[in-house]
């Protein structure tokens, strides 16, 4: 589904990738964790190109993202994202949030656009919420738009990254709930995350990032309870 | 204070047809250097918001040329230089004195745009982008709609602005309430009664300008983003 050959990625300067390769198969959901500053955001931003890629390629499902022959705005209607900060359109009610893209992209007509976003809100647990704008919303239920208005374009991948950072803690638990089901309704997902338990319980394997590489990856069960790498216990003994 | 009593209104009644057809071709020359002036001036704000420099760069020379040398001087340069030497000809001092308003508001309404468009969080594009919209589209769909509110204030300013400063195309003998006054002083030798009629009509006009203003300011920033959710706490 994903493929990453030898990716770099550099802010002047500065070397934030150093040759990262993975494979990410399809329904496959892999956790990101690692240290602040460790790449982690920039790795998931190159593969759907928000960040341009210095050297190495991305490919998604065969097509190679950083080839100037490649219409990156295809590509991009099959990757969903999600960011920490939500980034919903103020200027939008909810369903609008939803409806936006694939109307314009798609070309889908309203109705059946608003019919496909109610269904996307009901999902969330938000329906009743539809034509609310999104500063009327707790940072829980606009996260949670967030995730329709991308599952909206019908997607192959999403990507999260640190989707529950930027909540009040009584409010993370509902937006991983949500992505606990599309997991299990077989989304392939790369998921940035601080939550160790989510990712325990969600991934199928965990990358563990430190200094622009990886450093080790395996199934949550080996890498939470016997990690080999020195940095990779250093990281956990911190945090868990 | 005694030229208060000795004031003679009925010259300036004697010219009431100037005054009128003055404050005619003043509202044209404004609204119409204002029209071409936010058109233009998109594109130029835009273009100062380009990554290409190719794009950047001569946007950035046109607003730094208009903005850092004063209107009368474009005014001349326009009309006695500048078309003359692309036309071959005079196309009229209308023409002359509108186009230097255009050229001219264009160069400060792009400053306008490109600041509206960089106070909009980058996260909105890149949201919009990660949908699979282009840039173009997330411009129009997300991030002019979103500027556009926070535009409306500074564009009003503007406006006003320009009503006051196309008065400086009296120079090149445009008809406008200025011209009036000034016709009207030359006749009569009197100064008092044919500028401050001038000066009048022009307060009366930036009056109804400033009103105007605030109703679109009302009707723009409708608030799509309440502070507070319905229960009355403090949204996000
Ligand atoms: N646009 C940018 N320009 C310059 N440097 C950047 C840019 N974006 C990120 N960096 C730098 O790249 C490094 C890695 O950043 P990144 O955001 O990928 O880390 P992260 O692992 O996601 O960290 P966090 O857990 O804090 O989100 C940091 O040192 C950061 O300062
Ligand atoms: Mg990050």
């Amino acid at each position: 589904m994903i493929k990453i050959e030898n990716l770099h990625k550099t802010f002047g300067k500065l070397e934030v990738l150093k040759g990262i390769d993975c494979e990410i198969k399809e329904k496959e959901v892999v956790c990101v964790i690692g240290p602040s500053g460790s790449g982690k955001s920039t790795f998931l931003r190159c593969i759907n190109l928000l960040e341009e890629i210095t050297d190495g390629a991305v490919y998604i499902g065969g097509a190679q993202v950083n080839d100037l022959k490649t219409n990156i705005n295809d590509i991009r209607t099959e990757v969903g994202m999600v960011f920490q900060q939500f980034n919903l359109f103020p200027h939008m009610s909810v369903i609008d949030n939803v409806t936006m893209a694939p109307m314009l992209i798609r070309k889908i007509n309203k109705k059946a656009a608003e019919e496909q976003a109610l269904e996307l809100l009901a999902k969330v647990g938000l329906k009743e919420k539809a034509y609310n704008y999104p500063q009327q919303l707790s940072g829980g239920q606009q996260q949670r738009v967030a995730i329709a208005r991308a599952l909206a374009m019908k997607p192959k991948v999403m990507l999260f990254d640190e989707p529950t950072s930027a909540l009040d803690p009584e409010m993370v638990q509902e937006v991983l709930d949500v992505m606990k089901q599309l997991a299990k309704e077989g989304m392939t997902m790369v998921v940035v995350t601080h939550e160790m338990g989510f990712a325990r319980e969600v991934a199928d394997r965990v990358i563990f990032m430190d200094g622009g590489y990886i450093v080790e990856q395996g199934l949550p069960s080996e890498i939470f309870s016997n990690p080999q790498n020195d940095r990779t216990k250093a990281f956990l003994g911190k945090i868990l | 204070m005694d030229f208060l009593f000795n004031l003679r209104w009925d010259i300036i009644w004697n010219y009431r047809d100037l005054f009128l057809q003055g404050i005619w071709i003043t509202i044209v020359l404004t609204v119409c250097g204002y029209i071409g002036g936010v058109i233009f001036g998109v594109f130029l704000g835009l273009g100062k918001t380009s990554k290409r420099k190719w794009i950047y760069w001569p946007c950035k020379l046109y607003v730094d040329l208009f903005r850092g040398t004063p209107l009368l001087v474009q005014i001349l340069i326009i009309h006695l230089a500048l078309i003359p030497s692309i036309f071959g000809q005079s196309l009229g001092v209308m023409f002359s004195g509108i186009a230097a308003l255009i050229l001219n508001s264009a160069a400060y309404n792009a400053e306008i745009f490109r600041a509206g468009i960089e106070s909009i969080d980058k996260g909105q594009t890149e949201a919009a982008r990660s949908l699979g919209l282009t840039q173009g589209q997330a411009m129009r769909k997300v991030i002019l709609p979103q500027a556009f509110r926070r535009m409306v204030p500074p564009l009003g300013n503007e406006f006003i602005a320009l009503l006051k400063d196309s008065s400086l195309v009296m120079v090149i003998a445009v008809n406008d309430i200025l011209y009036a006054a000034k016709v009207v002083a030359g006749a009569y030798q009197r100064f008092w009664e044919p500028y401050l009629t001038a000066a009048v009509l022009y307060l009366v006009l930036t009056y109804v300008v400033t009103k105007l203003v605030a109703y679109v300011e009302r009707r723009f920033s409708i608030d799509y983003n309440p502070r507070k959710n319905k229960e009355g706490r403090v949204a996000r």
